[in-house]
């Protein structure tokens, strides 16, 4: 009984409770209509809350109508409703980039943006996906200070990514992607910018010093799409449009053509090359017509599916991207499948796998110069005349006498391709055996099999000079096996409210193993496809294989501290051991540490906080390595070559290389210091950034001494040298919104400042590209060298008056229109010495401008990129304006070259001989001003929300690359490394050619979400 | 706005601190000084002058300006200022425009300048009428490689013509190793001075240098001299055939002309030889550039002897020979022989061919002094103008055409140096191995014809 009385009691107080609160339900979703499951709904002031289900649904109870409720989630921004009247309130969450409890990948582990102490710039993928590109680094580009991104054209292209300039001359400056915490080596060509959640740049050796050895040139790390609780949520991506391929020249018709070289003969005193040039009017063969498409396809489509429970989420995707070749053969094609599922066993034990097929198809022709460079005058295909009716289908066309092969013939005989297929299995297991500690083990296998074929067809098309008597195949297949383990235990832990604290620590195992067949042989049957066989090869047989391996296993470490949110501080520690070296140097350590202060939590800045959101003030220090040198340097390698001795060709061995049991990492130390701010409540904020890092012990492919008895060309890798890069990043963004507009701008501008602190002896000089380009100290690597064009002579006095003090004449075969170099040491000679720094591949700064703008449903965003104050050689100068050789020239060049006193001052007079050597020194003639601003995307969009069944649809047309503004002169500003096979990769930056432009593209775009 | 006025005055105060003037930095000090060696330069279209004068300055030299507007010559030489430059001798080449008239004279202007500003000028006289040819020197005997038998006589007529268009000053001949130091001194200036003394040479076999010098009477006297090599011996060292008619010129060729011996044993030399047509004619010679003094041919009795008079020796029929000649005993031997050595048949059809199974062999050339050639074997192969082609009349001789440009230098030669016949001296054209090393060979420039004889492994390269 006296229960019954106590329970009454109870359910009297609860009814009086009860019956002055307000119950209020309702449902959060986000801009595109999907429900958000956990998000935290707060009774304003009391200690009353829940969070939303599955369906982002939520019921709770209010005090009075006075009272707020607050709703927050992570990655968007918070949202405070008044009760008043309501009983139902559904909300619609925005997403918020500067929040600052976002989280961010740091390196085996994610922490919050306000805890993070290094140099780590975010981008979501959103942002990445805006631009419909093969390689996602190119939609990277001005998007993140201190990134600076040098697109290439061509399907399949690689931009060069350099992240805070570069720290190395030899090896690679590409930086280390790793991808759902995994390595995956220095391209990501293989991975579709509709499959990434988020980006993080890593900038500092602070935050990279964590991958140790491959982390000099900084790291990128990419997380892919995970699924989410909530139902099952459907998205296809279509991005299709038609890349722009315009020639880049007006080049002379055949008119014109036979004008220029007439000329060009006349002023070397021959007679004209082609009598009566207007026989040749109406007859101008237009090879860029015949085979390069102005327009080609490209089309990034993308389909998935995400959602899952509180047991279990998943994603699946498939993406797909085609670009063909501007020739109408060959392109590049990818197909990926992205498949992740993420379990949640028990509240202590999680797991998660993703399966990433991927295939990928490659291969086009690289000629595209000589539609440009083959004289307008011959024909595509050999007259009816010339025809015995017994050539083949590679031999009925014409030859050029300029030299260049017929390009239509060669694009018709193009058949070099590779196919790649790659699976990736990425696997983990978590356990939380207490609260706060975490204990991971991570596993990925990467399988791949790339197959390279090639068939070269027989044809004759001038039994001299354009031909090949015997058709060839080749085929190479590449098999590689990739594994890595990472297993990590983190404990983090808050003690006495104010001191919170992380430690981490693991170990990670890769290793990395190739190895390759290949064969070779002649003489098939004929060219027929179905005969494109080794099999079928009659003659000269031959075949080869090779493997690999390399390894590389490491300790890792990271504390992190910090005192009431005010004073941080993390320390990372990794040791790396190498198979690429030996013993007295397998193993170093890159250890790091930061330190930041979020004044703004201070006390004394309390009155500040109507304006201030954010400000604090970073340091950080670190040492990081380049170990990307190849595989097996510390052998001792014998070489094989070919002699004639006593009139026998005899095969010969000979010492090619020298193991280096000292050889060892380049390292790369790092000191940077940051501010980080917001205002008025993050509607502008931004940061700006210091650093200076150092590269010691760089590794240099080094010649030994005559006297060592080696021959000239071996050589050994060793580590001498250093080389310091300085420089600032800024970030400002601002946003803001304004009923139902709403607007935001991000602003980045970098500047990078490199020079050569030693070399590996005083006054020794680095040549690269030719000759073309000197590395000393005290200078940046790879600046252009070369004589100074001092004009052009106009009038005699001045060839008269180029000499010596005793009147030998500097250019004994000077004339008229001909280039004066100058005598910049004065010796009164022309000669080697008077080389001198014409020019430098690196730029001052690079900028990037992103706007976006929004109206109610419409989308409109714009980039800019821009970079200032580098140089570029344009090659292309010779190929247009020498007279010497018989290629095509552009058009009017007989009036655009010297040809009278004052008619010009840049292009040289037109000559058959060039005896003055206007074109074949390399000289300032070549070196242009390769500043541009470029419009990367403008692209307006259209959204609807629920409307025609679909919780979204929509649609965009969009432009890239619409626009250039620059002097250059060439076909493309955006020029990058030289050839790495030759150790031009940094010595040989900033040479143009014909280089496959960056395309601008016009495209459509289409997002549906139901 | 004492702000504003503060920045004003700030602005006024940096324009005038840049706007500075840029005077000399140095002190005043005196006009520098200008010495010419000469007040009157002569120089001649397409000719170089020279214009010497001494420049001098207390404090120091800045620059001097040369200017002839009339030639487009405005020249400024300056001179560098750390340290200062007190005297600089000044000594500067011109070349007179091809296209200006001898009669024509010009005002060189010199103008100095020191560091202090101070500017002094100077002009000279320059006359285009100067005549600088050297007396021009033309041998008649002995000339250059003659050989001199000691045996038949030990006397050396010496013959030479000299002329000059200002008048000959004097004449010298001079050889040490004779002891003959005789200067001709000229009166009346003439401008033609034939030279003819006979001189006695010892009896001991020798190799003598006699050097002709002779000087002009201009102003600026010009000074012509020639060297000519003579071997005094008692035996031949060498024996030419040469199947030219007498009166040739045998120094226009560029190889081949008159043919090397192919053997020597003692003074019995042996040649091997193509007679190109029936009745050929032919003649053996003791030095290489002239018929004279030792010319073999047949006397009226039909014997061998040396005689610049004798007559051809007759080949009968067209083919190849085997001749033997001795010098001394004046008897000889022309046996022909059929050919057993290679025939390169259809080298017009050659192929270049990475596959050494697919190619056909060729033959072009490489070297020095020969327009399109290089030494390298590709470039003797795209310059198809320099492939030699088969002579219908003989399967043992290549026949082309090729362009010189001065000395020349060559190897015949296929790809990669298979077959190849390197050019070596005395025309001899060794097939490879053979012997190592290219001679060169002084030629005119000009369009040759070639003929390489595989059989007899020489080259002949005549001028077209």
């Amino acid at each position: 009984m006296k229960f019954k009385y106590i329970w009454f009691f109870i359910a009297l107080l609860c009814t009086a409770v009860s019956f002055g609160q307000i119950k209020i339900k309702g449902t959060v979703k986000d801009k595109a209509n999907v429900p958000i499951p956990g998000v935290n709904v707060i009774v304003k002031g009391t200690s009353t809350s829940t969070a939303t289900d599955f369906d982002g649904n939520y019921v709770i109870n209010v005090p009075n109508k006075s009272s707020q409720i607050e709703f927050s989630f992570v990655g968007f921004t918070s949202q405070t409703v008044s009760i008043a009247e309501k009983t139902e309130i559904n909300i619609v969450l925005q997403e918020s980039s500067q929040a600052l409890d976002e989280i961010v990948v740091v390196g085996y582990a994610a922490v919050k943006k306000s805890d993070v102490t290094s140099s780590i710039s975010s981008i979501k993928g959103k942002e990445l996906q805006t631009m419909t590109v093969g390689n996602v680094t190119e939609s990277l580009q001005g998007k993140v200070s201190g990134v600076q991104v040098t697109g290439q054209g061509g399907p399949g292209a690689q931009p060069r990514v350099l992240i805070r300039g570069i720290s190395t001359v030899n090896l690679s400056t590409d930086p280390l992607y790793v991808v759902d915490g995994i390595p995956m080596g220095t391209s990501i060509n293989f991975l579709s910018n509709n499959e990434i959640e988020s980006m993080e740049v890593l900038k500092d050796a602070s935050a990279s010093a964590i991958y140790g050895s491959r982390a000099s040139n900084g790291v990128i790390l990419i997380t892919t799409k995970k699924g989410k609780v909530g139902k099952a949520r459907f998205n296809f991506d279509l991005s299709s449009g038609m890349q722009i391929m315009n020639n880049p020249y007006n080049m002379a018709d055949a008119e014109s053509y036979a004008t220029i070289m007439n000329t060009a003969y006349n002023n070397s005193g021959y007679s004209d090359y082609l009598p009566n040039p207007s026989q040749y009017k109406g007859k101008t063969t237009d090879w860029w017509r015949a085979g390069i498409r102005t327009g080609t396809p490209v089309t990034n489509a993308s389909f998935g599916v995400s959602g899952g429970s509180d047991k279990h989420t998943y994603a699946a995707s498939i993406n797909y991207y085609n670009s063909d070749s501007m020739y109408g053969v060959g392109g590049w094609e990818r197909v990926t499948m992205r498949i992740a599922n993420d379990f949640k066993f028990t509240d202590k034990f999680s797991a998660g796998i993703t399966l990433n097929p991927r295939y990928e198809t490659w291969g086009a022709p690289g000629n595209w110069a000589d539609f440009d460079k083959i004289d307008p005058i011959t024909p595509i295909y050999k007259p009816a005349d010339q025809l015995t009716g017994l050539e083949n289908e590679y031999s009925i066309y014409a030859r050029s006498p300029s030299y260049i092969w017929n390009p239509v013939a060669a694009v018709k005989r193009y058949d070099d391709y590779t196919d790649q297929y790659n699976l990736n299995t990425n696997g983990y297991l978590q356990y939380e055996p207490i609260k706060g500690l975490v204990i991971r083990t991570q596993a990925s296998v990467e399988v791949g099999d790339k197959i390279w074929s090639k068939f070269t067809p027989d044809f004759v098309i001038d039994a001299a000079h354009e031909k090949a008597e015997i058709n060839t195949i080749e085929r190479r297949a590449t098999n590689n096996v990739d594994w890595t383990w990472q297993n990590t235990a983190t404990y983090t832990k808050t003690f006495a409210e104010k001191h919170n604290a992380s430690l981490m620590i693991g170990n990670t195992m890769e290793e990395y193993n190739g190895n390759d067949v290949w064969g070779y042989g002649e003489g098939v049957p004929n060219n027929s496809e179905s005969m494109r066989e080794l099999n079928a090869a009659t003659k000269n047989r031959n075949s080869g294989g090779n493997s690999w391996s390399s390894s590389l296993m490491s300790y890792i470490s990271r504390f992190s501290y910090n005192y009431d949110g005010k004073y941080y501080f993390t320390g990372t520690f990794r040791r790396d051991g190498s198979s690429k070296f030996m013993a007295n140097n397998k193993w170093a350590n890159f250890p790091s540490a930061s330190v930041s202060w979020r004044i703004l939590n201070e006390g004394f800045m309390e009155k500040t906080k109507d304006v201030l959101s954010d400000l604090r003030f970073r340091a950080g220090w670190g040492k990081v390595g380049n170990q990307n040198l190849p595989s097996a340097v510390y052998q001792s390698n014998i070489g094989q070559g070919f002699y004639v001795i006593d009139g026998q060709v005899v095969d010969t061995s000979y010492p090619s290389s020298m193991a280096n049991k000292d050889i060892k990492w380049e390292t790369v130390e790092d000191v940077s210091f940051g501010i980080d701010f917001g205002l008025w409540k993050n509607k502008l904020s931004g940061s700006l950034e210091y650093y200076q890092k150092k590269t010691h012990d760089m590794l240099f492919l080094k010649q030994f001494p005559t006297y060592s008895g080696f021959p000239g060309y071996s050589t050994m890798w060793t580590n001498v040298g250093s080389m310091q890069s300085s420089g600032i990043d800024l970030l400002i963004s601002y946003k803001d919104k304004k009923g139902d507009f709403s607007y935001g701008a991000d602003l980045t501008f970098t500047t990078v400042n490199v020079e050569m602190l030693s070399l590996s002896s005083d006054g020794e000089k680095l040549y690269g590209a030719s000759n073309r380009t000197l590395t000393v100290k005290g200078e940046e690597p790879g600046y252009f060298y070369g004589y100074v064009a001092d004009g052009l002579f106009q009038n005699q006095t001045e060839l008269n008056s180029h000499t010596d003090e005793h009147g030998t004449k500097l250019q004994p075969y000077a004339k008229l229109g001909d280039i004066r170099f100058k005598d910049v040491n004065g010796d009164g000679k022309l000669d080697d010495k008077d080389r001198t720094k014409i020019g430098s591949p690196w730029a001052d700064y690079t900028i990037g401008l992103n706007l976006n703008f929004g109206y109610k449903n419409f989308d409109l965003i714009a980039n800019f990129y821009s970079s200032i104050g580098n140089d570029i050689v344009n090659q292309n100068i010779s190929d247009l304006y020498n007279g010497a050789s018989l290629t095509n020239k552009v058009s009017g060049l007989e009036q655009m070259a010297w040809h009278g006193e004052g008619t010009s001052n840049y292009v040289p007079r037109l000559s058959k001989d060039d005896n003055n050597e206007n074109f074949t020194k390399f000289s300032s003639l070549y070196v242009e001003d390769g500043s541009f601003v470029r419009m990367k995307n403008l692209q307006l969009g259209y959204s609807f929300y629920n409307k025609f069944g679909l919780d979204k649809l929509r649609i965009s047309l969009s432009g890239q690359n619409l626009w250039t503004w620059t002097n250059y002169t060439g076909v493309d500003p955006e020029v990058a490394g030289g050839d790495p096979n030759t150790g031009d990769r940094v010595k040989g930056s900033g040479f143009g050619g014909w280089n496959y432009p960056v395309q601008p593209t016009i495209l459509m775009g289409l997002n549906v979400a139901f | 706005m004492k702000k504003n006025l503060f920045l004003f005055f700030l602005a006024f105060f940096a324009i005038l601190t840049g706007c500075q003037n840029n005077e000399s930095e140095f002190p005043s000090s005196d006009d520098p000084t200008v010495v010419v060696s000469t007040k009157e330069i002569y120089g001649a279209p397409s000719r170089k002058f020279e214009i010497k004068a001494a420049l001098a300055d207390d404090l120091g030299l800045k620059s001097v300006e040369i200017q002839i507007p009339e030639l487009s010559l405005d020249k400024v030489i300056s001179f560098a200022t750390d340290p200062l430059l007190k005297s600089y001798d000044l000594s500067y080449f011109f070349e007179v425009p091809a296209n200006r008239g001898t009669s024509e004279s010009f005002k060189i202007k010199l103008t100095i300048t020191d560091v202090s500003g101070n500017e002094v000028n100077e002009e000279i006289n320059l006359r285009l009428d100067g005549e600088f040819a050297a007396p021009s020197i033309t041998m008649i005997t002995p000339k250059e490689g003659a050989v001199i038998l000691l045996s038949t006589s030990n006397e050396m007529p010496v013959i030479f013509v000299v002329n000059d268009d200002s008048g000959i000053d004097y004449v010298q001949v001079k050889c040490d190793a004779l002891g003959i130091d005789e200067t001709v001194q000229l009166t009346g200036s003439p401008q033609s001075y034939t030279f003819n003394k006979t001189y006695t040479l010892p009896v001991t076999a020798a190799d003598y240098v006699l050097t002709i010098t002779a000087k002009d009477k201009f102003a600026i006297p010009n000074t012509g001299s020639l060297s000519v090599n003579i071997v005094a011996t008692n035996e031949y060292p060498a024996i030419y055939l040469c199947d030219q008619p007498k009166g040739t010129n045998l120094t226009t060729d560029a190889v081949g002309v008159p043919m090397y011996f192919h053997e020597k044993n003692g003074q019995d030399f042996e040649f091997k030889y193509y007679a190109d047509s029936d009745n050929k004619e032919i003649y053996f010679l003791g030095q290489e550039s002239d018929f004279a003094p030792h010319c073999f041919g047949l006397n009226t009795s039909g014997e061998l002897a040396d005689d610049v008079n004798s007559s051809p020796i007759i080949l009968p029929t067209k083919g190849y020979y085997v001749i033997k000649v001795n010098p001394n005993t004046l008897k000889y031997t022309a046996t022909k022989y059929t050919p057993s050595s290679k025939v390169w048949a259809n080298i017009a059809n050659g192929l270049w061919h990475d596959d050494e199974a697919l190619r056909r062999p060729f033959v072009s050339v490489c070297g020095g002094g020969i327009q399109g050639a290089d030494w390298d074997t590709w470039t003797a192969w795209v310059q198809t103008g320099l492939h030699l082609a088969n002579n219908p009349n003989n399967p043992y001789q290549l026949v082309g055409e090729y362009t010189l440009t001065g000395t020349m230098e060559a190897t015949f030669t296929g790809q990669w140096w298979n077959p190849s016949w390197r050019l070596i001296k005395n025309g001899i054209c060794t097939m490879s191995p053979g012997e190592n090393g290219n001679a060169k060979y002084p030629a005119a420039a000009g369009v040759y014809k070639v003929v390489l004889d595989t059989e007899l492994e020489r080259v002949f390269i005549t001028k077209k």
